[in-house]
């Protein structure tokens, strides 16, 4: 009980109040949901936004602990919010110098799924990508090596679109040893 | 295992005669010989595969039963022991391994994963391995306890000891 109420008496969060200062137009939403502050950027300044949050001296989100994405198209109130755009994608980040989390979200519009990679701020985002892409489509611009990393080569399809069938489409009972063997 | 002659003769039907000699086929040598010195490969993604190797222990001790000399080399082995969920990115490993194993050779599909997709009725799993290699004995529990793999060794060695073909074999036969 207590803990929650030093909470409420904090002031804004650092980063909110630095965001708010150098990249206001970027941001199109904040939030702060169980300790964690939500904010959603846009893609243009994605990248920007990204690398001041790990550039920055005070803030300092040095780790990028996850890169995943939410296909958004069966939940109408999220749509709206955001312009309808069909993907979220979204990075996780923690501030070893803070000890604070941070989670960026992207809109992705389905008609443009191209969004800048951050593999040259965080090494570690390179096979993460891999897989948001390999799940979910989405094209991260500027990566080394944008393969499929869970699914095999020749998988047809993003498997995490919410339009993709659970038990897809027919290729775990027909598919050729020889193709795979060549 | 100390074995005398009058094992052999009660197990395999041979005949003995006077002093040392019994009478025997060949075949039903070599098929004692297989049976209880079983190489199982071990195929093990899953959870099944910690029971296997709580099987291979010495509390359950499969080695009572010969087949204790585990390969990890398919060249080596003639038991492949799939335990585990089998995705299909993984099937085309599986057959490979397979096909690499010399005849003859048995397949144990252990857990219901592998015997039919389990609870992962999803585009990703592998409904049945028996879609793609051929396979002997199923077990089926979630995982199957131990003994269940034991009693599936030894439906192995019973089907050798009779003399029926390996289900990889069977087709070759028919034709």
């Amino acid at each position: 009980m207590n803990e929650e109420k030093e909470i409420e008496e904090q002031p804004k969060p650092l980063v909110l109040q630095k965001l708010e200062e150098h990249h206001a137009d970027a941001l199109l939403s904040k939030d702060e949901t169980r300790g964690t502050v939500v904010v959603v950027i846009r893609k243009e300044q994605a990248y920007a936004v990204l690398e001041y949050l790990k550039t920055d001296p005070e803030l300092a989100y040095t780790f990028l602990v996850d890169v995943t994405a939410v296909d958004n198209s069966q939940m109408e109130s999220e749509l709206m919010q955001f312009d309808y755009a069909r993907f979220m994608v979204v990075y996780q980040l923690y501030s070893y110098q803070g000890q604070c989390r941070l989670r960026v979200k992207v809109p992705v519009h389905e008609n443009d799924l191209n969004t800048p990679s951050v593999t040259g701020l965080w090494q570690g985002a390179n096979w993460l990508e891999r897989e948001t892409y390999d799940m979910f489509g989405i094209n991260f611009e500027g990566h080394p090596d944008l393969r499929r990393i869970l699914m095999p080569d020749d998988f047809e399809g993003h498997p995490l679109q919410k339009d993709y069938p659970l038990r897809g489409r027919g290729e775990r009972e027909s598919f050729n040893f020889d193709k795979q063997n060549a | 295992m100390g074995l005398t002659n009058t094992d052999i003769q009660n197990a395999q039907g041979a005949e003995q005669t006077d002093g040392n000699i019994i009478t025997t086929t060949i075949d039903k040598v070599i098929n004692w010989g297989r049976k209880n010195s079983l190489w199982p490969m071990p195929f093990g993604t899953a959870c099944c595969a910690i029971e296997m190797m709580a099987t291979l222990a010495s509390k359950f001790d499969l080695s009572r039963f010969g087949s204790e000399a585990i390969r990890f080399s398919p060249r080596q082995s003639d038991l492949l022991i799939v335990s585990g969920r089998i995705s299909i990115k993984m099937m085309p490993v599986l057959k490979r391994i397979y096909d690499q194993m010399p005849d003859p050779k048995w397949v144990i599909s252990m857990g219901a994963c592998a015997s039919c997709g389990g609870v992962f009725d999803t585009y990703t799993l592998i409904q049945g391995v028996d879609q793609f290699i051929p396979v002997d004995v199923y077990i089926p529990g979630c995982p199957p306890r131990p003994e269940d793999l034991i009693d599936a060794v030894l439906q192995v060695q019973q089907k050798i000891t009779s003399g029926a073909s390996p289900k990889g074999v069977e087709h070759l036969l028919e034709t």
